[in-house]
């Protein structure tokens, strides 16, 4: 296991005019559970195939435990990868799959099988050892391959990649699960690419929040969805994202613009934000009362308000910030107390 | 009005049900994987399909027409588009097959273009497109044919989550205002709520309910309607001998001692969250079950809990 | 299965011409041969009914079985040879070059020459006296010449059907090769997989559809060879290059003994049936399994 340090990493395509990475500055510390969020074109490939190997930076150098890397081919780098769709070898049964990495090192079979049933026993894969990976459903198969990326004991960083795009959506949780305690029993550092936040807040210790302008963002889960850094941060974390209104709006002096998730607000006839309801969606009931989703359209353009939904669309309502951040030149300034 | 009689989506369905979409509102289609969503769009598109049963639009049974006489436009979820014609070309596809005149056609790619917001790239090919606006492609060509039913099968199924919520909120303001029998299909219940003025529940090949979501919501028939339109399952129990279960956001964690409550422990298994709301697994009485609760919250893994919910939000059946 | 119920049985239109030109073309000739079979025919109007008594000369025929047997081990031989060449050739194609497109192209050529003018090509090529191949084999001390020595026409001839059809297989494999995802490799180096492991555990496997393409295409193909030993050396030396296809042509065209010809015909076709079926049958059950 290693800890990872990228230092002024850039990368440019050969004959492309810009650099689709510049200057990203990041640590990963050994051991630690940590989530790259993007949306596509954010260049989360592009980082991905730097760390493997398969690319190598234009600028900049990656480094493993202060070990400059950057040139080293991926082999060499000890860096195992879990991809979107299960990768495994078709004609090899479950064991032989999750012995190979190790076989090819050259592995006793004492040491080999030890691992194995190791590595099985944490995922709950041991029952699936005699099958082919053709008998296997996909999330089956999906835990084999991040099974075969961990057997590996001397493996410096496990890369996902997206690794629940093919599994069902009612059962990405158990997968999600069985990652994240084969992760912190095996202390492995791992980095999870994603542009699902649920992913990335379950899954990580740290999220680092990518765009096509670098890393906006690194920090926990909680620092990520409660004071976001940047403007983008708040609008691309939750679902839906913040609402962005003029400081002037809500009389705060400083700063330009305040951010505000759709539940720190309330509907209040004396608020500062008047609207009228645009669109409602249900998500709930509390005590029969259903409960969701307001949009309003304002002045300012769209809010979204988490509210009873006993409401009518066209109708005038008005809304009163119990906390919010605060936001100049995009980047967070300020943030209201705790309410 | 679009109306199916005696609809089988499977060769061996026992009984085939009845279904009526309303013009000018959206109906979810809602159902897992192989619940027969798309074999219903294709069986109202005309294509070919092992489901079978009788189609009227307007009184008017559509019988053996063939797919391009059908006044049907359908979406699916790859984002289909021809890739050497340009998106006004592209758009104006279904125009040029009913003959429209050019100058009439212009007009309307552009009022469509500007619709679903694709009119400044008007000149490019669809692959130099991002995959959100490839859909709102596909979705402004099936608008082009001006049909009286649109079928989306699962249109955003492929995109990025973000992308997601903002074509919703796009599509179901362009859908309230036109008289279209919409007709969306999906396995997200969130699509139900966020889309839906009707939604029909598949399971199986089969009808299991349909209504407004709020009234399936609170009334289901049967467990699988419950579980359709649950985030992320329904938690079961045994009360007194009957089956029951309660969804997620309605057990609460802590001790209420108030009378008419039913109260459980659950031994943590698992947290996760997305910002907005936060889903406590456990277990109660060896059965998995899923709490739902704001914000950001999580419990040590290991430790038992209290939970309450109202005996209201009981569903027995 | 489930049974399907169109609605539009009108497409069926659209395959008339095919079931009429294959009814013209393979079923109407096909039954009229199963007729010549059972038949001794002196003169069209002079035929009697005479059961199975040609299929049983046939399979007793001393120069049909030692035909048959050739022809089984000259399809052996050059699928032996020409699938591992194809698939070396196709995994020496470079991928993404701009040399690609001219390689293709070059490979694709041996296959648009027609198979007497390849006959006729190596013919000329291999002959000891003024050909360059045959002249350098001797130059080099061997005494080689195609139409006195049974061994050298065999290996003349295989070495056509090598050149001609191992194109066939490698551009087959090619297009197979450059259908595996990226992940796949990138998995495999990243396990520390070699190159014989990256072949035998992800290329093999993944090639298996466009193998079993190639195969039954040269099995079939190969089974029927004709034109090549007819041209090169008429068969001989002796009846060392005489396959079933040239065995049979003699037998209808030159002594026009139709109704044994006629069974003759009915055997070997059954035969391309049974390898056919045989192979792809046991490729279809270890899928299962």
């Amino acid at each position: 296991m290693a800890g990872i340090r990228l230092d002024k990493l850039s990368f440019r395509y050969p004959g492309a005019d810009t650099n689709t990475l510049e200057d990203l500055q990041l640590d990963i510390a050994n051991g630690e559970a940590h989530a790259l969020l993007g949306a596509s074109g954010a260049g989360k490939t592009t980082l991905l195939n730097l760390l493997s190997g398969i690319l190598s930076p234009t600028g900049g150098r990656i480094l493993f435990d202060s070990e400059d890397v950057s040139a080293l081919a991926g082999r060499i780098r000890n860096v195992a990868q879990v991809f979107q769709f299960p990768v495994l070898y078709e004609s090899l049964s479950v064991f032989e799959n999750l012995a190979f990495p190790l076989q090819t090192r050259r592995a006793s079979a004492a040491r080999i099988a030890e691992r194995v049933d190791y590595v099985s026993a944490e995922l709950g894969i041991a029952a699936l050892h005699k099958r082919k990976p053709g008998t296997l459903t996909l999330s089956e198969k999906q835990l084999v391959a991040v099974g075969k990326a961990l057997t590996r004991p001397d493996t410096s960083l496990v890369l996902l990649d997206e690794p629940l795009t093919a599994v069902e959506p009612r059962k990405k949780w158990r997968l999600r699960q069985a990652l994240l305690k084969a992760q912190s029993d095996l202390g492995v550092t791992m980095i999870y690419v994603t542009h699902d936040q649920t992913e990335a807040l379950t899954f990580a210790e740290r999220v680092s929040v990518l765009t096509a302008d670098g890393i906006l963002q690194t920090g926990t889960p909680e620092e990520i969805y409660q004071s976001p850094a940047h403007e983008f941060v708040g609008h691309f974390v939750g679902s839906p994202g913040m609402n962005f209104v003029p400081a002037s709006a809500l009389g705060v002096a400083h700063g330009e613009r305040i951010g505000f998730r759709p539940e720190w607000a309330l509907i209040d006839a004396q608020g500062p934000i008047a609207g009228s309801i645009k669109r409602i969606r249900m998500q709930s009931t509390e005590n029969g009362v259903p409960m969701g989703l307001i949009t309003l359209d304002t002045r300012f353009g769209e809010i979204a308000v988490r509210s009873m939904a006993n409401l009518d669309v066209g109708a005038d309502i008005a809304l009163r910030v119990n906390r919010y951040v605060v936001f100049a030149g995009k980047t967070r300034v300020g943030e209201s107390a705790l309410a | 009005m679009l109306e199916l009689t005696d609809v089988r989506l499977r060769a061996d369905a026992v009984e085939g049900f009845d279904h009526v979409f309303q013009a000018g509102e959206i109906s979810v289609v809602l159902g897992s994987n192989n619940a027969g969503k798309t074999d219903l769009c294709r069986l109202i598109a005309g294509l070919h399909t092992r489901a079978s049963g009788t189609i009227s639009v307007d009184d008017c049974k559509l019988g053996n027409l063939a797919p391009q006489h059908r006044p049907v436009g359908l979406v699916y979820q790859a984002f289909v588009n021809y890739p050497n014609l340009t998106v006004s070309e592209n758009i104006a596809s279904p125009m040029v097959a009913r003959r429209l005149p050019a100058v009439e056609r212009d007009r309307k790619v552009v009022e469509l273009a500007s619709m679903l917001q694709i009119a400044e790239f008007l000149d490019r090919l669809p692959h130099e497109l991002s995959g959100g606006q490839q859909q709102r492609l596909a979705i402004a060509r099936a608008l082009a044919k001006d049909a009286q039913i649109l079928l989306l099968d699962e249109p955003l199924a492929n995109l990025d989550f973000k992308l997601r919520e903002s074509l919703e909120n796009e599509l179901r303001d362009l859908f309230g205002k036109t008289s279209t029998v919409v007709i969306y299909t999906s396995s997200d219940p969130r699509d139900a709520f966020a889309l839906g003025d009707q939604i029909l529940l598949l399971k199986d090949g089969a009808k299991i309910q349909a209504g407004t979501p709020i009234d399936v919501y609170r009334f289901p028939e049967s467990f699988a309607a419950m579980e359709l339109l649950a985030e992320p399952i329904i938690n079961h129990f045994e009360s007194s001998g009957d089956s029951c279960a309660l969804r997620p956001e309605h057990v609460l964690i802590g001790n209420d001692d108030v009378p008419g409550n039913v109260d459980f422990k659950m031994l943590v298994t698992a947290n996760e969250t997305n910002g907005n709301d936060s889903f406590i697994h456990g277990e109660v009485g060896g059965r998995h079950w899923v709490v739902r609760c704001h914000g950001m919250r999580a419990i040590d893994v290991g430790t038992t809990i209290d939970l309450f919910a109202s005996a209201d939000d009981v569903v027995c059946i | 299965m489930r049974s399907l119920k169109p609605r539009d049985n009108r497409a069926w239109f659209g395959v008339l011409p095919v079931v009429l030109i294959v009814a013209f073309s393979a079923v109407i000739p096909l039954m009229t041969v199963v007729n010549y079979s059972v038949q001794d025919i002196l003169d069209f109007n002079t035929r009697f009914f005479v059961g199975f008594e040609w299929y049983r000369e046939t399979l007793n025929d001393p120069r049909f079985l030692s035909a048959f047997v050739r022809q089984v081990v000259f399809s052996g031989t050059i699928l032996l040879i020409e699938i591992p060449l194809g698939i070396a050739v196709a995994k020496g194609i470079p991928r993404n070059s701009k040399l690609t497109p001219f390689i293709l192209i070059l490979l694709a050529l041996p296959l648009l020459i027609p198979w007497n003018v390849v006959a006729t090509i190596w013919q000329i090529f291999a002959r000891p006296d003024i050909g360059l191949l045959g002249v350098g084999i001797n130059a080099l001390g061997i005494p080689y010449n195609y139409a006195t020595d049974p061994t050298h026409a065999w290996i003349t001839i295989v070495a056509m059907d090598v050149w001609h059809w191992t194109s066939l297989v490698a551009l087959l494999a090619f297009a197979g090769l450059t259908a595996i995802p990226r992940p796949f490799y990138q998995a495999a180096e990243i396990d520390g997989a070699n190159r014989w492991q990256i072949f035998r555990l992800i290329e093999l496997p993944r090639l298996r559809g466009v193998l079993i393409i190639a195969i039954l295409l040269r099995l079939m193909d190969s089974f029927m060879i004709y034109t090549e030993p007819f041209v090169l050396t008429g068969g001989g030396p002796g009846n060392a290059t005489t396959f079933l296809s040239q065995y049979l042509t003699t037998m209808a065209v030159g002594q026009f003994d139709l109704g044994p010809a006629a069974a003759f015909s009915v055997i070997y076709f059954l035969f391309i049936l049974l390898f056919c079926w045989l192979f792809y049958s046991s490729v279809v059950r270890n899928d299962d399994s």
